[in-house]
């Protein structure tokens, strides 16, 4: 899973209050395969999932596959000792924003994690994808989907309705997220603005990749 | 085998073991070990006085926790007080399995071992600060 063969490796991080749901979303996105590779000196738990991104440019033509290894974190449950500080979100490129809709709680402190989001990812609006989990216990839901709808809308994000448990809209909002992500990279012929670690272009010449790639423009940018 | 033990350790080993129990089945039961001059701080953060540590511990979001207990040391003060130092893993939940460290400092007041001072940190190092 680990091996250097893709064109970009991307990092997600899923947030939310304690108990939404965050562990199961991911386990539900990566097929159920027990990917997990948690690191207990470090605290950090992710997932990781290959997908290829075919992008469609401006003039309608199916753009080349982009091989992208997603890494999927998981805030394994530090949240509830410490509030999450700056280095854990700096590094991440997407962010899965997923509050319970059987607890309207959850929902209230969406607000409080758009702020912590504004305030320490990379930047002050990072492509987030709102995701009210939990839409299989339709007879104990306390959040209205339109009440939602207006908050997203609001932040200018989309909003899905997910269920972790049998899978509902799961693979559509990461890949909505990923879509944001690579056209923001698209719109940004200068990468140079990307942080860190945030992305990570494999060095990999992709040559003998897939027959579309264009190598030029894969696997050279240095952020 | 205690017998054989220093005082200290007898002391710090019986409330380190109260402690956790008290803390994995009924973390309301902690009020009993602290005094309103006891501090504690949580993953940085200071709280002073039983009412607010109190608060804080019993307001931690998840529902069940179970401690396990790793190493500890203990230390006799000048003072006659009894240093403690705890290194373990804990689990909340259906989260993976986390260590931490944890520091008391018990004091004797009118016969009764209380917790004057407390210092929790979970064991993780992916952070700035």
């Amino acid at each position: 899973m680990s091996d250097g063969d893709y064109d970009y490796l991307i990092k997600f991080l899923a947030l939310g209050d304690s108990g939404v749901g965050k562990t199961s979303f991911l386990y539900q996105y990566t097929d159920g395969k027990f990917n997990s590779k948690f690191i207990t000196t470090v605290g950090i738990d992710f997932r990781e999932k290959r997908v290829v991104y075919k992008s469609n440019g401006a003039d309608g033509i199916a753009g080349r596959g982009q091989r992208i290894h997603i890494q999927l974190w998981d805030t394994a449950g530090q949240e509830r000792f410490r509030s999450l500080t700056t280095a854990f979100f700096r590094d991440a490129m997407g962010f899965l924003l997923l509050f319970d809709l059987t607890n309207e709680q959850s929902f209230l402190n969406v607000r409080n994690w758009m702020s912590q989001l504004q305030m320490h990812a990379y930047c002050e609006n990072p492509d987030i994808v709102l995701c009210g989990n939990k839409c299989d216990l339709e007879d104990q839901r306390a959040v209205k989907a339109e009440e939602a709808q207006e908050l997203a809308e609001k932040y200018g994000i989309p909003y899905f309705e997910t269920s972790a448990a049998n899978g509902q809209n799961v693979a559509k909002a990461v890949e909505v997220l990923l879509d944001l992500i690579m056209k923001r990279m698209e719109r940004c012929v200068d990468k140079s603005w990307i942080p860190d670690g945030v992305l990570r272009s494999n060095g990999h010449s992709s040559a003998d990749g897939l027959p579309e790639d264009k190598t030029q423009e894969t696997g050279k940018c240095s952020c | 085998i205690m017998e054989n033990k220093p005082v200290w350790e007898q002391i710090g080993a019986g409330f380190v073991q109260h402690y956790y129990q008290q803390f994995d089945t009924n973390r309301v039961l902690l009020a009993d070990l602290y005094t309103d001059a006891s501090c504690l701080t949580w993953e940085g953060q200071g709280f002073q006085g039983k009412n607010a540590i109190m608060e804080k511990l019993t307001n931690l979001p998840f529902q069940k926790i179970q401690h396990s207990i790793t190493a500890q040391d203990h230390q006799p003060t000048p003072d006659s007080c009894v240093i403690s130092m705890v290194v373990g893993q804990l689990k909340v939940d259906d989260d993976p399995v986390m260590g931490f460290h944890q520091l008391f400092l018990l004091k004797n007041i009118d016969n009764k071992w209380i917790c004057s001072n407390d210092m929790f940190r979970l064991a993780l190092h992916n952070f700035g600060c």
